[in-house]
Protein backbone atom coordinates (compact mmCIF):
# COMPACT_ATOMS: atom_id res chain seq x y z
CA UNK A 1 0.00 0.00 0.00
CA UNK A 2 1.11 3.24 -1.08
CA UNK A 3 1.96 5.99 1.89
CA UNK A 4 0.06 8.54 2.82
CA UNK A 5 1.35 11.89 1.71
CA UNK A 6 0.27 14.04 4.02
CA UNK A 7 -2.86 14.99 5.89
CA UNK A 8 -4.70 18.32 4.25
CA UNK A 9 -7.35 21.26 5.46
CA UNK A 10 -9.45 21.47 2.89
CA UNK A 11 -10.55 25.16 2.80
CA UNK A 12 -13.76 26.57 1.22
CA UNK A 13 -14.08 30.39 1.18
CA UNK A 14 -17.46 31.48 0.42
CA UNK A 15 -17.63 35.10 -0.82
CA UNK A 16 -21.21 36.55 -1.45
CA UNK A 17 -21.38 37.92 -4.70
CA UNK A 18 -24.93 39.47 -4.25
CA UNK A 19 -25.51 42.85 -5.53
CA UNK A 20 -25.26 44.94 -2.41
CA UNK A 21 -21.65 43.84 -2.39
CA UNK A 22 -20.83 46.12 -5.47
CA UNK A 23 -19.58 48.53 -3.58
CA UNK A 24 -17.13 46.61 -1.87
CA UNK A 25 -16.01 44.54 -5.61
CA UNK A 26 -12.63 45.93 -4.50
CA UNK A 27 -11.91 45.19 -0.86
CA UNK A 28 -13.36 41.53 -2.11
CA UNK A 29 -11.10 41.28 -4.81
CA UNK A 30 -7.65 42.56 -3.19
CA UNK A 31 -8.70 40.01 -0.10
CA UNK A 32 -8.50 37.09 -2.19
CA UNK A 33 -5.63 38.41 -3.72
CA UNK A 34 -4.33 38.88 0.08
CA UNK A 35 -4.84 35.29 1.10
CA UNK A 36 -3.22 33.53 -2.32
CA UNK A 37 -0.03 35.72 -1.86
CA UNK A 38 -0.15 34.85 1.96
CA UNK A 39 -0.04 31.65 1.24
CA UNK A 40 2.58 31.20 -1.12
CA UNK A 41 4.87 33.19 1.11
CA UNK A 42 4.29 30.28 3.28
CA UNK A 43 4.94 27.43 1.16
CA UNK A 44 4.93 24.77 4.28
CA UNK A 45 1.89 25.97 5.53
CA UNK A 46 0.26 26.12 2.01
CA UNK A 47 1.70 22.30 1.53
CA UNK A 48 -0.94 21.44 3.87
CA UNK A 49 -3.59 23.32 2.68
CA UNK A 50 -6.42 23.05 -0.52
CA UNK A 51 -8.31 26.24 -0.99
CA UNK A 52 -11.44 27.24 -3.01
CA UNK A 53 -13.19 29.95 -3.44
CA UNK A 54 -16.65 29.81 -4.22
CA UNK A 55 -19.06 33.17 -4.74
CA UNK A 56 -22.67 32.77 -4.31
CA UNK A 57 -25.55 35.04 -5.07
CA UNK A 58 -28.02 33.13 -7.25
CA UNK A 59 -26.13 29.99 -7.54
CA UNK A 60 -22.86 29.00 -7.04
CA UNK A 61 -19.92 29.94 -9.11
CA UNK A 62 -16.35 28.48 -8.72
CA UNK A 63 -13.83 31.28 -8.39
CA UNK A 64 -10.91 28.59 -7.71
CA UNK A 65 -11.38 25.05 -7.33
CA UNK A 66 -9.63 23.31 -4.97
CA UNK A 67 -6.14 24.12 -5.60
CA UNK A 68 -2.40 23.89 -3.98
CA UNK A 69 -1.69 27.40 -3.47
CA UNK A 70 2.49 27.01 -3.85
CA UNK A 71 1.40 26.00 -7.88
CA UNK A 72 -1.67 27.84 -8.05
CA UNK A 73 -0.81 30.94 -10.14
CA UNK A 74 -4.35 32.34 -11.00
CA UNK A 75 -6.60 34.88 -9.02
CA UNK A 76 -9.75 33.93 -8.24
CA UNK A 77 -11.64 37.20 -9.80
CA UNK A 78 -15.56 37.69 -8.00
CA UNK A 79 -18.34 39.38 -10.17
CA UNK A 80 -21.44 41.25 -8.45
CA UNK A 81 -24.56 39.76 -9.19
CA UNK A 82 -28.28 38.52 -8.30
CA UNK A 83 -29.58 37.96 -4.75
CA UNK A 84 -28.32 35.72 -1.49
CA UNK A 85 -29.06 32.43 -2.13
CA UNK A 86 -28.02 30.92 0.73
CA UNK A 87 -29.74 27.56 0.27
CA UNK A 88 -27.54 27.24 -3.31
CA UNK A 89 -24.94 27.66 -1.15
CA UNK A 90 -25.61 24.44 1.12
CA UNK A 91 -26.54 22.39 -1.64
CA UNK A 92 -23.33 22.94 -3.64
CA UNK A 93 -21.50 21.97 -0.68
CA UNK A 94 -23.23 19.31 -0.20
CA UNK A 95 -22.27 17.39 -3.11
CA UNK A 96 -18.41 19.42 -3.81
CA UNK A 97 -17.14 18.70 -0.36
CA UNK A 98 -17.51 15.06 -0.48
CA UNK A 99 -16.30 14.85 -3.91
CA UNK A 100 -13.19 16.91 -3.34
CA UNK A 101 -12.54 15.01 -0.26
CA UNK A 102 -12.83 11.52 -1.79
CA UNK A 103 -10.53 13.16 -4.82
CA UNK A 104 -7.63 14.28 -1.80
CA UNK A 105 -7.86 10.66 -0.93
CA UNK A 106 -7.54 9.30 -4.54
CA UNK A 107 -4.14 11.54 -4.40
CA UNK A 108 -3.29 9.45 -1.47
CA UNK A 109 -3.66 12.02 1.01
CA UNK A 110 -5.50 11.69 4.86
CA UNK A 111 -7.78 15.12 5.55
CA UNK A 112 -8.61 16.66 8.16
CA UNK A 113 -12.39 17.80 8.67
CA UNK A 114 -13.11 20.55 5.84
CA UNK A 115 -13.46 24.25 7.03
CA UNK A 116 -16.00 26.80 4.97
CA UNK A 117 -15.29 30.66 5.81
CA UNK A 118 -18.60 32.60 4.93
CA UNK A 119 -18.67 35.73 4.24
CA UNK A 120 -22.45 37.59 3.43
CA UNK A 121 -23.35 41.03 3.88
CA UNK A 122 -27.23 40.52 3.98
CA UNK A 123 -30.44 38.24 5.07
CA UNK A 124 -30.80 34.83 3.12
CA UNK A 125 -33.38 36.18 0.33
CA UNK A 126 -34.48 32.08 -0.09
CA UNK A 127 -36.19 32.62 3.53
CA UNK A 128 -35.73 29.45 5.40
CA UNK A 129 -35.63 27.76 2.36
CA UNK A 130 -31.82 26.89 3.00
CA UNK A 131 -32.37 24.79 6.00
CA UNK A 132 -32.80 21.60 4.55
CA UNK A 133 -29.60 21.57 2.72
CA UNK A 134 -27.65 22.90 5.75
CA UNK A 135 -28.93 20.86 7.96
CA UNK A 136 -28.03 17.35 5.86
CA UNK A 137 -24.72 19.19 5.55
CA UNK A 138 -23.69 19.50 9.04
CA UNK A 139 -24.70 16.10 10.07
CA UNK A 140 -22.24 14.05 10.20
CA UNK A 141 -24.21 10.35 10.18
CA UNK A 142 -25.58 12.08 6.81
CA UNK A 143 -22.48 13.93 5.47
CA UNK A 144 -19.79 12.10 7.22
CA UNK A 145 -17.30 14.83 5.37
CA UNK A 146 -19.66 17.73 7.32
CA UNK A 147 -17.55 20.79 7.21
CA UNK A 148 -16.84 23.29 10.23
CA UNK A 149 -18.26 26.29 9.52
CA UNK A 150 -17.16 29.73 10.37
CA UNK A 151 -19.90 32.39 9.37
CA UNK A 152 -19.25 36.57 9.18
CA UNK A 153 -21.47 39.03 8.89
CA UNK A 154 -21.12 42.65 7.79
CA UNK A 155 -23.99 44.92 6.14
CA UNK A 156 -27.47 43.39 7.23
CA UNK A 157 -26.78 39.98 7.99
CA UNK A 158 -28.02 39.48 11.48
CA UNK A 159 -26.32 38.34 14.26
CA UNK A 160 -28.94 35.31 14.90
CA UNK A 161 -28.63 34.18 10.93
CA UNK A 162 -24.96 34.07 11.89
CA UNK A 163 -25.29 31.81 14.40
CA UNK A 164 -27.63 29.63 13.10
CA UNK A 165 -24.91 29.32 9.98
CA UNK A 166 -22.22 28.73 12.00
CA UNK A 167 -21.01 25.20 13.12
CA UNK A 168 -20.08 26.34 16.52
CA UNK A 169 -21.24 29.51 18.68
CA UNK A 170 -17.66 30.53 18.70
CA UNK A 171 -17.52 30.48 14.78
CA UNK A 172 -19.78 33.03 14.38
CA UNK A 173 -19.03 36.74 14.33
CA UNK A 174 -20.62 40.08 13.03
CA UNK A 175 -18.76 43.29 11.99
CA UNK A 176 -19.46 45.85 14.78
CA UNK A 177 -22.01 48.53 14.02
CA UNK A 178 -21.12 51.56 11.95
CA UNK A 179 -17.88 50.02 10.77
CA UNK A 180 -16.86 50.44 7.25
CA UNK A 181 -17.42 47.54 5.44
CA UNK A 182 -14.87 47.63 3.00
CA UNK A 183 -12.52 47.76 6.17
CA UNK A 184 -14.20 44.60 7.66
CA UNK A 185 -13.80 42.71 4.18
CA UNK A 186 -10.18 43.20 4.75
CA UNK A 187 -10.01 42.60 8.27
CA UNK A 188 -12.19 38.84 7.13
CA UNK A 189 -9.28 38.44 5.01
CA UNK A 190 -6.95 39.04 7.50
CA UNK A 191 -8.37 36.49 10.02
CA UNK A 192 -8.99 34.17 7.67
CA UNK A 193 -5.03 34.10 7.00
CA UNK A 194 -3.89 33.89 10.46
CA UNK A 195 -6.52 30.90 11.14
CA UNK A 196 -5.37 29.02 8.23
CA UNK A 197 -1.65 29.57 9.33
CA UNK A 198 -2.00 28.72 12.95
CA UNK A 199 -4.71 25.91 12.01
CA UNK A 200 -2.42 23.98 9.62
CA UNK A 201 0.77 24.56 12.35
CA UNK A 202 -1.87 23.18 15.14
CA UNK A 203 -3.39 20.18 12.99
CA UNK A 204 -0.14 18.31 12.27
CA UNK A 205 1.23 18.88 15.81
CA UNK A 206 -0.74 17.26 19.29
CA UNK A 207 -2.32 20.77 19.57
CA UNK A 208 -5.93 19.95 19.45
CA UNK A 209 -8.37 22.40 17.82
CA UNK A 210 -9.36 24.04 14.30
CA UNK A 211 -7.90 28.25 15.10
CA UNK A 212 -10.39 30.32 14.25
CA UNK A 213 -9.51 34.13 15.19
CA UNK A 214 -11.97 36.72 15.26
CA UNK A 215 -11.64 39.51 12.69
CA UNK A 216 -10.76 42.95 14.06
CA UNK A 217 -13.65 45.08 13.63
CA UNK A 218 -15.70 42.14 14.58
CA UNK A 219 -17.29 40.88 17.20
CA UNK A 220 -19.19 37.09 18.52
CA UNK A 221 -22.82 37.48 17.53
CA UNK A 222 -24.60 36.93 19.60
CA UNK A 223 -28.43 35.65 18.94
CA UNK A 224 -31.32 37.28 20.20
CA UNK A 225 -34.09 35.35 22.10
CA UNK B 1 34.66 31.72 9.42
CA UNK B 2 32.07 29.84 7.42
CA UNK B 3 29.91 31.00 4.50
CA UNK B 4 26.99 32.46 5.79
CA UNK B 5 23.40 31.13 4.50
CA UNK B 6 20.69 33.90 4.83
CA UNK B 7 17.82 32.50 6.91
CA UNK B 8 14.71 30.73 5.29
CA UNK B 9 16.99 30.30 1.61
CA UNK B 10 17.88 26.50 0.89
CA UNK B 11 21.04 25.20 2.47
CA UNK B 12 24.01 24.02 0.39
CA UNK B 13 23.91 20.17 0.45
CA UNK B 14 27.05 19.44 2.56
CA UNK B 15 27.66 15.56 3.14
CA UNK B 16 25.08 14.29 4.29
CA UNK B 17 21.99 15.81 2.50
CA UNK B 18 18.44 15.41 4.09
CA UNK B 19 17.09 11.61 3.27
CA UNK B 20 13.91 12.38 1.08
CA UNK B 21 11.02 10.81 1.30
CA UNK B 22 8.67 12.01 -1.84
CA UNK B 23 7.62 14.15 -1.77
CA UNK B 24 9.76 16.18 0.40
CA UNK B 25 9.67 19.57 1.92
CA UNK B 26 10.98 22.28 0.63
CA UNK B 27 14.83 23.30 1.94
CA UNK B 28 15.45 26.01 4.05
CA UNK B 29 18.42 27.27 6.64
CA UNK B 30 16.54 26.88 10.03
CA UNK B 31 15.63 29.96 12.13
CA UNK B 32 17.54 30.27 15.57
CA UNK B 33 14.87 29.12 18.30
CA UNK B 34 14.04 31.92 21.18
CA UNK B 35 16.33 32.71 23.00
CA UNK B 36 15.39 31.70 26.40
CA UNK B 37 15.58 28.30 24.48
CA UNK B 38 19.54 28.08 24.25
CA UNK B 39 19.67 24.83 26.08
CA UNK B 40 16.98 22.60 23.52
CA UNK B 41 18.99 21.78 20.91
CA UNK B 42 17.79 21.10 17.29
CA UNK B 43 18.72 17.22 17.21
CA UNK B 44 19.79 15.04 20.36
CA UNK B 45 21.19 11.61 19.63
CA UNK B 46 22.19 8.69 21.85
CA UNK B 47 23.44 5.40 21.38
CA UNK B 48 24.97 2.37 23.42
CA UNK B 49 25.06 -1.48 24.15
CA UNK B 50 24.92 -3.72 27.07
CA UNK B 51 25.52 -7.36 26.65
CA UNK B 52 21.57 -7.84 26.22
CA UNK B 53 20.58 -5.10 23.40
CA UNK B 54 21.45 -2.02 21.64
CA UNK B 55 19.95 1.28 21.87
CA UNK B 56 19.46 4.19 19.52
CA UNK B 57 17.32 7.44 20.17
CA UNK B 58 17.39 10.63 18.50
CA UNK B 59 15.18 13.69 18.75
CA UNK B 60 15.21 15.98 15.89
CA UNK B 61 13.27 19.78 15.63
CA UNK B 62 10.28 19.49 12.77
CA UNK B 63 10.38 21.26 9.96
CA UNK B 64 7.61 24.02 11.34
CA UNK B 65 9.76 24.48 14.13
CA UNK B 66 12.80 25.50 11.89
CA UNK B 67 10.78 27.45 9.62
CA UNK B 68 12.54 31.07 10.44
CA UNK B 69 9.69 33.27 10.73
CA UNK B 70 8.35 31.35 13.67
CA UNK B 71 11.32 29.49 14.71
CA UNK B 72 10.84 27.24 18.27
CA UNK B 73 12.59 25.10 20.07
CA UNK B 74 12.33 21.62 19.80
CA UNK B 75 9.35 20.41 22.05
CA UNK B 76 9.82 16.60 21.75
CA UNK B 77 12.25 14.88 24.52
CA UNK B 78 13.31 11.31 25.00
CA UNK B 79 15.46 9.71 27.73
CA UNK B 80 17.00 6.77 28.53
CA UNK B 81 18.76 4.81 31.26
CA UNK B 82 20.29 1.25 32.29
CA UNK B 83 19.54 -0.18 36.30
CA UNK B 84 22.38 -1.70 36.52
CA UNK B 85 21.67 -4.38 39.19
CA UNK B 86 19.20 -5.95 36.61
CA UNK B 87 19.93 -4.80 33.09
CA UNK B 88 17.09 -3.79 32.21
CA UNK B 89 16.44 -0.41 30.24
CA UNK B 90 14.31 2.54 31.24
CA UNK B 91 13.00 4.71 28.87
CA UNK B 92 11.13 7.71 28.11
CA UNK B 93 9.45 10.06 24.74
CA UNK B 94 7.38 12.91 25.74
CA UNK B 95 5.94 15.10 22.88
CA UNK B 96 4.83 18.71 24.68
CA UNK B 97 1.71 20.19 23.64
CA UNK B 98 2.57 22.70 20.98
CA UNK B 99 -0.19 24.81 22.53
CA UNK B 100 1.38 25.14 25.63
CA UNK B 101 4.18 27.98 26.72
CA UNK B 102 7.49 25.68 27.67
CA UNK B 103 6.29 22.11 26.58
CA UNK B 104 9.55 21.81 25.79
CA UNK B 105 10.37 21.97 29.35
CA UNK B 106 7.30 20.15 30.10
CA UNK B 107 8.36 17.09 27.85
CA UNK B 108 11.21 17.13 29.54
CA UNK B 109 10.62 17.16 32.91
CA UNK B 110 8.10 14.50 32.19
CA UNK B 111 10.90 12.26 30.92
CA UNK B 112 13.16 12.96 34.04
CA UNK B 113 10.92 12.01 36.42
CA UNK B 114 9.28 9.04 34.78
CA UNK B 115 13.00 7.89 34.23
CA UNK B 116 13.44 8.46 38.02
CA UNK B 117 10.48 6.45 39.40
CA UNK B 118 11.28 3.82 37.06
CA UNK B 119 14.92 3.70 38.83
CA UNK B 120 13.72 3.96 41.94
CA UNK B 121 10.97 1.19 41.85
CA UNK B 122 13.63 -1.06 40.35
CA UNK B 123 15.71 -0.29 43.14
CA UNK B 124 13.11 -0.91 45.56
CA UNK B 125 12.45 -4.49 43.37
CA UNK B 126 8.17 -5.22 43.35
CA UNK B 127 6.22 -4.85 40.66
CA UNK B 128 6.56 -1.95 38.14
CA UNK B 129 3.77 0.47 38.81
CA UNK B 130 3.30 2.69 35.77
CA UNK B 131 0.14 4.46 37.11
CA UNK B 132 2.77 5.52 39.45
CA UNK B 133 4.97 6.44 37.03
CA UNK B 134 2.74 8.91 35.15
CA UNK B 135 1.24 10.31 38.51
CA UNK B 136 5.15 11.36 39.66
CA UNK B 137 5.67 12.91 36.21
CA UNK B 138 2.41 15.14 36.96
CA UNK B 139 3.37 16.12 40.55
CA UNK B 140 6.91 17.32 38.66
CA UNK B 141 4.50 19.48 36.23
CA UNK B 142 2.48 20.79 39.12
CA UNK B 143 6.01 21.55 40.79
CA UNK B 144 7.45 23.48 37.95
CA UNK B 145 4.99 25.18 37.42
CA UNK B 146 4.90 26.31 41.07
CA UNK B 147 8.11 27.22 40.51
CA UNK B 148 7.43 29.07 37.12
CA UNK B 149 4.40 31.50 38.12
CA UNK B 150 6.20 31.94 41.62
CA UNK B 151 3.90 30.56 43.86
CA UNK B 152 4.09 29.97 47.81
CA UNK B 153 4.92 26.11 48.81
CA UNK B 154 1.22 25.91 49.88
CA UNK B 155 -0.18 27.37 46.91
CA UNK B 156 -1.35 24.75 44.43
CA UNK B 157 -1.81 25.82 40.55
CA UNK B 158 -4.91 24.36 38.79
CA UNK B 159 -4.76 21.66 36.38
CA UNK B 160 -5.26 24.44 33.64
CA UNK B 161 -1.92 26.83 34.90
CA UNK B 162 0.08 23.38 34.15
CA UNK B 163 -0.90 22.31 30.95
CA UNK B 164 -0.92 25.90 29.62
CA UNK B 165 2.93 25.92 30.42
CA UNK B 166 3.94 22.11 30.44
CA UNK B 167 1.32 20.05 28.59
CA UNK B 168 3.18 16.92 27.14
CA UNK B 169 2.49 13.31 25.76
CA UNK B 170 4.55 10.45 27.28
CA UNK B 171 5.48 7.18 26.57
CA UNK B 172 7.72 5.36 28.99
CA UNK B 173 7.92 1.54 30.23
CA UNK B 174 11.45 -1.19 30.56
CA UNK B 175 12.67 -3.36 28.62
CA UNK B 176 13.76 -6.48 30.83
CA UNK B 177 16.19 -8.94 29.91
CA UNK B 178 14.82 -12.23 31.15
CA UNK B 179 16.80 -14.99 32.94
CA UNK B 180 15.67 -17.02 29.25
CA UNK B 181 17.19 -15.24 27.15
CA UNK B 182 13.78 -13.59 26.31
CA UNK B 183 13.46 -9.65 26.57
CA UNK B 184 10.31 -8.15 28.11
CA UNK B 185 8.51 -4.92 27.29
CA UNK B 186 6.54 -3.06 29.54
CA UNK B 187 5.10 -0.01 28.13
CA UNK B 188 2.53 2.66 28.93
CA UNK B 189 1.14 6.03 27.40
CA UNK B 190 -0.88 9.18 27.59
CA UNK B 191 -1.27 10.60 24.28
CA UNK B 192 -0.91 9.93 21.12
CA UNK B 193 3.08 9.45 20.61
CA UNK B 194 3.15 5.15 20.14
CA UNK B 195 5.48 2.43 19.99
CA UNK B 196 5.61 -0.85 17.50
CA UNK B 197 7.63 -3.97 17.09
CA UNK B 198 9.21 -3.85 14.17
CA UNK B 199 9.74 -7.62 12.58
CA UNK B 200 13.23 -7.42 10.54
CA UNK B 201 12.49 -10.55 8.95
CA UNK B 202 9.45 -9.17 6.98
CA UNK B 203 11.60 -5.83 5.22
CA UNK B 204 11.14 -4.40 3.59
CA UNK B 205 7.28 -4.26 2.24
CA UNK B 206 5.16 -6.48 4.54
CA UNK B 207 1.44 -5.42 5.97
CA UNK B 208 2.69 -6.64 9.24
CA UNK B 209 5.85 -5.69 9.41
CA UNK B 210 5.61 -2.73 11.79
CA UNK B 211 2.62 -3.65 14.90
CA UNK B 212 1.38 -0.57 16.96
CA UNK B 213 1.46 -1.42 20.59
CA UNK B 214 -1.12 1.51 21.02
CA UNK B 215 -3.90 2.61 18.34
CA UNK B 216 -2.68 4.60 15.87
CA UNK B 217 -4.07 7.96 14.78
CA UNK B 218 -3.34 7.88 10.78
CA UNK B 219 -3.57 4.29 9.87
CA UNK B 220 -5.72 2.72 7.13
CA UNK B 221 -9.59 3.03 8.14
CA UNK B 222 -9.17 6.13 10.00
CA UNK B 223 -12.22 8.30 7.53
CA UNK B 224 -10.82 11.93 9.12
CA UNK B 225 -7.58 12.62 11.13
CA UNK B 226 -8.17 14.14 14.43
CA UNK B 227 -5.60 15.64 16.58
CA UNK B 228 -7.31 15.65 19.72
CA UNK B 229 -4.95 14.26 22.12
CA UNK B 230 -4.80 13.31 25.80
CA UNK B 231 -1.74 15.07 27.44
CA UNK B 232 -0.01 15.42 31.22
CA UNK B 233 -1.20 16.74 33.80
CA UNK B 234 -5.09 14.95 32.29
CA UNK B 235 -4.49 11.42 33.50
CA UNK B 236 -6.52 9.34 31.17
CA UNK B 237 -9.82 7.48 33.32
CA UNK B 238 -7.87 4.18 32.49
CA UNK B 239 -3.87 4.23 31.58
CA UNK B 240 -2.99 2.95 28.70
CA UNK B 241 -0.78 -0.29 29.51
CA UNK B 242 1.08 -3.12 27.36
CA UNK B 243 3.61 -5.85 27.73
CA UNK B 244 4.87 -7.68 24.81
CA UNK B 245 8.15 -10.26 24.57
CA UNK B 246 10.58 -9.11 21.75
CA UNK B 247 12.09 -11.99 19.33
CA UNK B 248 15.85 -11.83 18.55
CA UNK B 249 14.36 -10.29 14.67
CA UNK B 250 12.39 -7.66 16.82
CA UNK B 251 13.24 -4.14 17.21
CA UNK B 252 11.43 -2.17 19.66
CA UNK B 253 10.37 1.24 18.54
CA UNK B 254 8.97 4.26 20.36
CA UNK B 255 8.21 7.36 19.40
CA UNK B 256 6.38 10.62 18.84
CA UNK B 257 3.88 11.42 16.21
CA UNK B 258 6.13 12.66 14.19
CA UNK B 259 7.44 9.32 13.41
CA UNK B 260 4.36 7.91 13.63
CA UNK B 261 2.06 10.18 11.32
CA UNK B 262 4.10 9.10 8.49
CA UNK B 263 4.92 5.57 9.18
CA UNK B 264 1.19 5.19 9.22
CA UNK B 265 0.34 1.34 8.78
CA UNK B 266 3.94 0.90 8.06
CA UNK B 267 3.43 -0.97 4.86
CA UNK B 268 4.72 1.81 2.07
CA UNK B 269 7.90 3.43 1.40
CA UNK B 270 8.15 5.08 4.49
CA UNK B 271 8.30 2.16 6.52
CA UNK B 272 10.60 -0.02 4.19
CA UNK B 273 13.05 3.60 4.39
CA UNK B 274 13.15 3.11 8.45
CA UNK B 275 13.21 -1.37 7.92
CA UNK B 276 15.95 -1.39 5.84
CA UNK B 277 18.01 1.45 7.79
CA UNK B 278 17.36 -0.12 11.23
CA UNK B 279 18.05 -3.77 9.84
CA UNK B 280 20.85 -3.61 12.25
CA UNK B 281 21.73 -0.55 14.12
CA UNK B 282 23.27 2.28 12.95
CA UNK B 283 25.75 4.73 14.53
CA UNK B 284 23.66 7.31 16.51
CA UNK B 285 24.14 10.12 14.47
CA UNK B 286 23.05 8.19 10.79
CA UNK B 287 20.18 7.29 12.98
CA UNK B 288 19.30 10.73 13.34
CA UNK B 289 20.09 11.88 10.47
CA UNK B 290 17.59 9.26 9.21
CA UNK B 291 15.61 10.84 11.46
CA UNK B 292 15.47 14.12 10.34
CA UNK B 293 13.72 12.83 6.70
CA UNK B 294 12.53 15.47 4.13
CA UNK B 295 8.71 14.83 3.94
CA UNK B 296 6.12 17.38 2.62
CA UNK B 297 3.51 18.30 4.63
CA UNK B 298 5.27 16.17 7.81
CA UNK B 299 7.06 18.69 9.61
CA UNK B 300 6.28 17.87 13.29
CA UNK B 301 9.40 17.18 15.54
CA UNK B 302 10.18 13.52 15.78
CA UNK B 303 11.43 11.57 17.92
CA UNK B 304 12.58 7.70 18.29
CA UNK B 305 14.04 5.54 20.53
CA UNK B 306 14.84 2.05 19.28
CA UNK B 307 15.98 -1.08 20.93
CA UNK B 308 17.77 -4.33 18.90
CA UNK B 309 17.37 -7.04 21.59
CA UNK B 310 20.80 -9.45 21.83
CA UNK B 311 21.45 -12.84 23.80
CA UNK B 312 24.39 -12.85 26.14
CA UNK B 313 27.73 -12.58 24.41
CA UNK B 314 26.31 -12.10 20.40
CA UNK B 315 27.36 -8.12 20.58
CA UNK B 316 26.58 -5.77 17.85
Amino acid sequence: MPDVKGVLLPAYVLADESGSMGPYRRELSDGLLSLCESLRAEPMIAAKLRLAVLGFSDDVQVRLAIADMRTETTVPQVTIRGVTNYGAVFKDLLYRIPADVQWLRGQGYKVHRPVVFFLSDGQPTDGNGWRSAYGTLVDKSQTPAAPNIIACGIGDAKPGTMVEVATSEQFAFVAKPGVNIGAAISEFFAALVSSLVESSQALNSANPTLVVNRPDQFTMAIDEV
Amino acid sequence: MASRQPPGQAAPHGGWPRIEVQPPSVAFEPGPPRQSAFDVPDTECEGWSTDRFTLRAASVRGDSHRWPRRAKPRQDCVRATVHERTGTLVFAVADGVSGAIHSEYGAREACRAAIETLVEQLVRGGQIDLGAVVRHAVSRLTEYTQWRLGMRPDEAPSIKDVSDLFATTLVTGIVVPMADGGVLVDVCRVGDSGAWVLDRTRAPYDAELYTPLFATKTGAGKRFVSNRVAALPQLPAELERTQVQLNASDTLLVGTDGFGDPLGDGDGEFGALFANQLSHPPAPLWFAHVLDFSRETFDDDRTLLAVWPTHAGEGR
